[in-house]
């Protein structure tokens, strides 16, 4: 029954040479640091479904930010466990994309054909900083507050142009409404948006590409 | 090798295909069942019946429904917001009260005792109640509410949400 109708389907969207090319695909003998990045993919897949839930409850304003903070964490079932999937979940993944950059560098695995793969990487690690800064703000808690009135004044330090994009980054002279709502709009938007494009690349590369095997000792 | 023996055997794939397909029902249910009580939650909690303090029951003149009103803070989510709660009290002997609520049964606009017609006014679909409450008028479907009562010291009290 379920393969008839898996056949069918097949006849008309051709999913199996899909799945095949995905989850069938021939690899060399590797080692356990290469499940870094589906480790990574994992936790962003947990912070989409987390983040998403978060966004049910939580409102984007310094008159509401706190308190439909602390609301979700003491008086929703369950949800200090849904915000502590995010947050943890969140150092989680810079960790994680750190040891993968680094098992990726010190094997070589970014040189040839790879390169372009390595690049959507670096991007992707920029994002998955920016998603860390912008998502620091939101609880809009002291400690939210301050660090982000110092890393937007590490923006400021920048020769020239420094001041101005200090001024972009906050919407104005001082951390405000208008800061927290572009943080928002950021950090559950724009980033959100870029990581799905570049993820989609980098996993077709690796695909496309095929894994790089371990080296030798004498390579 | 006879065919039942085959079977018993579990070759590498198949224990692979096994073990995802548990640990992925098993992480699927680990979001999926707080993730359906963290969206419903709001909804399943009631407010607490607690004693509203309505006023002195001396003010309450008999066989005329009065209008009491009276300020409750109610917290929506994580906003505490005044709320104000209006009732009509009737009483025949000064001892037992009927507390009616001014929402019209029909689509919950508010009803306005008339005292020279004897009756509650809505005056949004001109619905009429008598002044114990049953319907005399238009499209209400059933009497106004009653809020559940008691006197303690010569003040009258109702209890939240009915």
């Amino acid at each position: 029954m379920l393969t008839t109708f898996g056949n069918w389907l097949d006849d008309r969207l051709g999913w199996k040479s899909v799945w095949e090319a995905i989850f069938l695909r021939k690899i060399p003998h590797v080692n356990w640091l290469y499940t870094l990045g589906s480790a990574t993919l994992f936790v962003i897949i947990n912070q989409a479904v987390t983040g998403i839930l978060l966004t049910l409850y939580y409102v984007p304003t310094p008159d509401h930010a706190y308190d439909s903070v602390v609301y979700i964490t003491t008086q929703l079932p369950m949800g200090w466990f849904i915000r502590g999937l995010h947050h943890w979940g969140a150092s989680a993944m810079v960790v994680l994309v750190v040891l993968h950059m680094l098992r990726v560098f010190f094997y070589g695995a970014y040189k040839y054909p790879r390169e372009v793969t390595w690049i959507t990487g670096v991007l992707l690690f920029i994002i998955t900083i920016g998603f860390g800064f912008t998502g620091y703000l939101l609880p809009w808690d002291q400690r939210a507050f301050w660090a982000t009135t110092v890393g937007t004044r590490i923006i400021g330090v920048a020769p020239v142009i420094g001041d101005w994009m200090l001024r972009v980054a906050r919407g104005g002279e001082d951390l405000s409404a208008v800061t927290l709502a572009r943080f928002f709009g950021t950090h559950v938007w724009v980033l959100p948006a870029t990581l799905l494009i570049l993820v989609g690349i980098h996993l077709y590369l690796v695909i496309r590409n095929g894994i790089s095997a371990v080296p030798g000792k004498d390579e | 090798m006879d065919e039942s023996k085959k079977e018993e055997k579990i070759d590498r794939s198949d224990f692979m295909k096994a073990t995802i397909v548990g640990v992925g029902g098993l992480i699927g249910i680990a979001y999926g069942l707080p993730a359906i009580a963290y969206v419903v939650g709001p909804a399943a909690k009631q407010e607490a019946g607690d004693w509203i303090e309505l006023g002195s029951t001396s003010k309450i003149e008999l066989n005329t429904p009065t209008l009491f009103k009276t300020v409750v803070e109610t917290q929506t989510g994580w906003i505490k917001t005044q709320e104000e709660i209006s009732a009509y009290v009737l009483t025949e002997n000064g001892q037992d009260f009927t507390v009616l609520s001014n929402v019209c049964t029909h689509l919950g606009c508010r009803v306005r005792w008339i005292d020279d017609e004897d009756r509650f006014f809505c005056p949004c679909h001109n619905g009429a109640f008598s002044k114990t409450g049953t319907v005399i008028g238009g499209p209400p479907p059933r009497p106004l509410d009653r809020f559940e009562n008691k006197v303690e010291d010569g003040i009258l009290y109702i209890r939240r949400g009915g």
